[in-house]
């Protein structure tokens, strides 16, 4: 709550017990993440202590909750998670105390308060079928309160592959007509911090980067920020040398999944899948899906879902509805190309035969010798 | 040499002026008599990887690309592609093949004639396995229909096919066979009514080598077999065949085939001639439209069945350092490959063999009707250069070889190109080498 | 639809369609065509002049004695980079899985640096090989747009795949959906120009072997 005066960060976390020296700790292990120069962290700490208290918007779609779970999600409280979740904050239907019409009135004003300069955060997909009315708050349309916050947010964080790409809500059939909040929001800047869920630290890093700098991070060409999303899974698999050598496992269990081999065989995404979990990883640095035995299903790209079976590998064909081409399938097409090309075939040869027969018999009005 | 560029300079029988629309038209009629499966699979199968050029000695002698085996065959492999081949309405209806030109196939006679002994070497060395001879040899067939056979080969063809003899001659042959006979001593088995073997006899033989004439029927006297020539069918060369006249070839061949049934014979003696022997041997039949009555051998294989079964004994001969010209028709093409090796084991002699010998021995260079044919004397001469070095280089002193016309081509080579060489015939070699029978 | 999708989707549909149809229609095409019986009595039973044939398939592989000064190094190059394409082909995980699932069943692969080190190889050998069919006074002869466009074709599946592998020129995504493209590609001309001595390589040696066997010529 404000006191008439804007309030800095630094003073909001001296109250809340964050020491100045702790403060740049934190920063300086966020710099580093960021992959920012030695010196930055000291110099982002400064910046954070004296900017005013960032004022977020919290806005929840078409969502399963599993993004905000996992930004929530930690092990032990972390500073970002304070910042975020207590400081900044000021409005996310889930997290917040209050309900109903005090909540959205809490939304109101914090817009009102901080027109242009809030930072608008978005999980879920945006359904437009029914006229918007698959879901609704307080009887408007998540397309129309999009609209309206969106007008005065500096910027928009997309947060899950839901509101970056349209995720699972998205996926064929598509029964609620959903989109992606880029393709409900044009006029604002858009940064896409997609994954099914995001890692925690990705969110808050690309935050707080936007929060310190005021600009946009280097985004890649699906508006993802290049420093989490800049390389595949499979160029910092830590089992890379197992594809290397050529050692796969072939089924969930075998003695390659046992020893930990690579997972290509049984259909892993990393080659075609970029985003941070092989590097920073999960539950603050435990594992990540591949470390746990499971193949990466390439959650952080648009249309993963669509993309073919997640048990299928990468290389293989992919036409059936199911995504996968099965040798029966393949069979049946080759078996009916195959027949049609034997019918043309035997029509060609008695074509020429008929030719054939023609030169050597030519009739009166063919050239004879002489 | 004398590359050819259009038709004022084609090698052609006067009497056969065509138009060119009527010469393309009788190529292509060549082209679709001899088409099928097998020949299509042939010139499918090809990679143009040039390899085959690697195995023909007017390549090798020449280094010129023209001679590639399979770029003989281009007009035959464009034709079929435009034709017959299973795209063949895609490459018409878009043009990917134009139609063979009368001046290209002028172009072409130089190498399907001049430059080609079809002597099969190149069937040898396809990666792809394609026999490059036999296309060689239908492709010849489209010339003749197209009235482009060399005029030599033409001419002999249809003398052969009107008379039995290539040429005319100032006697008939079957007079100077008898003649032969009086001359050498020997008597001359001729129109019996009743035999088990029919001989026949090369005419180069009648005209050049008449002491090898003299040692068939020597071997045969001695050997006691019932045997005998006819008047109508004496000649073994089959000029249809050179020229690529298939029709013609089937009636040359049908005279030795109709005297042969007419006496009854079982076998069918094929003298010491190459293209004879795989005229008889290895496509009568099909001209013929049967299987054949008869069985047809070379003298060379009959002879050594006769050494086998211990009726022939030889004597060994004093030859000195020896070697041996396979040749093509015969040895690789015709599979007659240990019985001339058999006959000279026998006398005792080791060959000091040339360094492509056997079924991988190079042509005389004057097979294929490319000893008759004058303009293509000069490539012909620079393609035996190797041939006749391969000879020196063994340092034998003899060399042999068992048919008529690769003798008359080393023998043409040695006044060219003053050789000190000539070949021996393996027949006359054994005639003269005979052990009494039962001692 | 992304290109990947797009590659290894439709793409890839039509152009394994259009391969079936196309082989099948070629040889059946040609094989239709006539048949003469050979009447002239065979030197050996069929028996035996059929196996000679099948033997013809493995002794043809290499030249024979007495040519081998001649021609042993152009063939030898032109093997080399056949077995090059085997082993990536073949031997390459991906590559096993992908053909694979078309078919049913896979075999091991090898290790897949080791393949990368093949590929650039045979990358090598490629461009060797053009260079002795545009300097070689025979094959240049010769040659035809089917030569160069099959060679082109299954160049461009060579560095398509090395250029995904090195993540070179574009996103890693983008490279491997070109290069399935550019397979699609290789599958629809394949029926069409020189490819098709896979198919015709093994019958012909044989069935050459077999009637020349039959003679008793040498093959």
């Amino acid at each position: 709550m404000t006191h008439g005066r804007v309030e800095l960060l630094g003073e909001v976390l001296l109250r809340h017990g964050i020491s100045r020296r702790s403060f740049i700790k934190y920063c300086t292990a966020a710099a580093s993440t960021l992959a920012l120069p030695p010196g930055m962290g000291a110099v982002m700490a400064e910046q954070l202590r004296q900017a005013p208290r960032p004022s977020v918007v919290y806005l929840s779609f078409q969502e399963c909750t599993g993004c905000l779970e996992s930004l929530t999600r930690s092990f032990s409280p972390t500073i970002e998670s304070l910042i975020f979740n207590t400081i900044s904050l000021d409005y996310d239907d889930t997290l917040m105390a209050a309900a109903g019409e005090a909540a959205e009135a809490a939304r109101t004003k914090a817009m009102k308060d901080s027109f242009g300069k809030y930072v608008l955060v978005v999980d879920g997909s945006v359904p437009t079928g029914a006229g918007g009315g698959y879901c609704t708050a307080g009887g408007r349309s998540s397309v129309d309160i999009l609209r309206e916050a969106a007008k005065g947010a500096a910027a928009i964080v997309c947060v899950g592959t839901c509101s970056a790409f349209g995720g699972i809500p998205l996926a064929d059939p598509n029964p609620t007509d959903a989109w992606p909040v880029g393709a409900i929001v044009g006029d604002k800047p858009i940064i896409n911090v997609s994954g099914c869920p995001p890692i925690p630290e990705v969110i808050t890093g690309t935050l707080l980067q936007f929060v310190t700098t005021g600009k946009l991070p280097d985004l890649d060409q699906h508006r993802r920020p290049k420093a989490f999303f800049g390389n595949t899974i499979h160029d910092r698999c830590y089992r890379r040398p197992f594809y290397d050598q050529g050692k796969f496992a072939k089924s969930f269990d075998d003695e390659g999944a046992r020893n930990g081999w690579c997972l290509f065989e049984l259909g892993c995404k990393g080659p075609t899948t970029y985003n941070a979990c092989a590097t920073i990883k999960w539950n603050g640095g435990t594992s990540f899906p591949i470390e746990s035995g499971h193949t990466c299903i390439g959650c952080a790209e648009p249309g993963f879902w669509d993309k073919g079976s997640v048990y299928s590998a990468l290389s293989t064909a992919a036409w059936g509805k199911s995504g996968e081409s099965r040798p029966l399938e393949v069979l049946e097409l080759g078996g009916a190309a195959a027949t049609v090309g034997a019918v043309i075939g035997a029509g060609s040869a008695g074509m020429s035969r008929l030719r054939q027969h023609r030169a050597e018999h030519p009739s009166n009005n063919e050239p004879k010798d002489g | 040499m004398n590359h050819s560029a259009g038709m004022s300079t084609a090698n052609l029988a006067p009497a056969e002026a065509r138009t060119p629309q009527a010469r393309v038209a009788g190529a292509m009629r060549g082209f679709a008599q001899e088409i099928g499966a097998l020949s299509a699979f042939r010139l499918e199968s090809c990679i143009h990887c040039g390899i085959c050029a690697d195995a023909c000695h007017f390549y090798i002698a020449t280094e010129d690309p023209q001679y590639t085996p399979i770029w003989k065959v281009e007009p035959f492999k464009q034709a079929y592609k435009r034709e017959s081949s299973p795209f063949a309405p895609l490459f018409r209806l878009f043009g990917f093949k134009h139609e063979v030109t009368a001046d290209k196939l002028a172009e072409w006679q130089h190498l399907l004639f001049d430059s080609c002994n079809m002597c099969g070497r190149c069937s040898l060395i396809c990666p792809m396995g394609i026999d490059v001879a036999a296309l060689i040899e239908q492709s010849r067939h489209a010339m003749f229909e197209a009235g482009l056979a060399p005029k030599e080969l033409y001419h002999k063809a249809s003398h052969q096919q009107n008379t039995g003899q290539p040429e005319a001659s100032a006697e008939p042959y079957r007079d100077q066979l008898l003649a032969i006979g009086s001359r050498f001593s020997v008597e001359i088995p001729l129109d019996k009514p009743q035999a088990e073997i029919m001989l026949c006899v090369p005419r180069t033989d009648i005209e050049h080598y008449p002491g090898a004439v003299a040692a068939l029927a020597r071997v045969v006297k001695h050997l006691g077999v019932s045997a005998t020539f006819r008047s109508d069918g004496l000649v073994a060369e089959n000029y249809g065949y050179y020229a690529g006249g298939k029709e013609w070839q089937r009636d040359i061949s049908l005279r030795l085939i109709e005297q042969a049934i007419a006496c009854g014979a079982k076998t069918l003696l094929v003298p010491e001639c190459g293209h004879a022997y795989t005229a008889l041997r290895w496509e009568a039949a099909d001209l013929y439209g049967k299987p054949l009555p008869f069985d047809v051998r070379h003298v060379t294989e009959f002879l050594a069945d006769e050494l086998h079964a211990g009726r022939l004994k030889l004597k060994s001969a004093i030859t000195g350092k020896t070697t041996f010209h396979d040749p093509c028709q015969l040895v690789r093409k015709g599979g007659v490959n240990d019985a001339p090796r058999a006959l000279m084991r026998a006398m005792g002699i080791e060959l000091d063999e040339l360094a492509n010998h056997g079924g991988f021995s190079f042509c005389c260079g004057g097979g294929g009707g490319v000893l008759d044919i004058e303009r293509a004397a000069p490539l012909r001469y620079r393609a035996m250069e190797n041939k006749l070095r391969e000879i020196d280089d063994t340092g034998a002193a003899t060399f042999l070889t068992t048919c008529s016309d690769c003798r008359r081509t080393f023998d043409d080579a040695k006044v060219h190109f003053s050789w000190d060489k000539k070949p021996h015939s393996l027949l006359e070699l054994v005639a003269d080498n005979l052990s009494p029978t039962g001692t | 639809m992304d290109l990947l999708g797009f590659a290894r989707g439709p793409a890839l549909k039509v152009a394994l369609a259009v391969f079936c149809l196309g082989v099948v229609w070629r040889i059946v095409g040609f094989v239709l065509l006539r048949i003469r019986r050979d009447l002239n009595k065979p030197r050996a039973s069929a028996l035996r002049y059929l196996g000679s044939g099948l033997l013809a398939v493995g002794t043809r592989s290499w030249p024979h004695r007495e040519f081998i000064a001649r021609t042993g190094p152009g063939e030898a190059l032109g093997y080399s980079y056949h077995i090059g394409l085997f082993v990536m082909v073949l031997l390459f995980t991906p590559h096993i899985v992908f053909i694979g699932g078309l078919l049913g069943f896979t075999w091991p692969g090898l290790p897949s640096s080791f393949i990368t080190v093949v590929s650039v190889l045979t990358l090598t050998l490629f461009l060797a090989v053009l260079f002795r069919r545009v300097t070689h006074p025979v094959i240049r002869m010769l040659s035809n747009f089917d030569d160069y466009f099959s060679w082109f074709v299954t160049m461009l599946v060579i560095v398509t795949g090395l250029a995904a592998t090195a993540h070179l020129g574009a996103r890693y995504e983008t490279l491997l959906g070109l290069h399935i493209l550019s397979f699609d590609l290789l599958l629809v001309w394949f029926p069409f120009g020189k490819l098709m001595h896979a198919f015709y390589l093994v019958p012909s040696r044989a069935i050459n072997g077999a009637l020349l066997a039959r003679k008793g010529a040498v093959s």
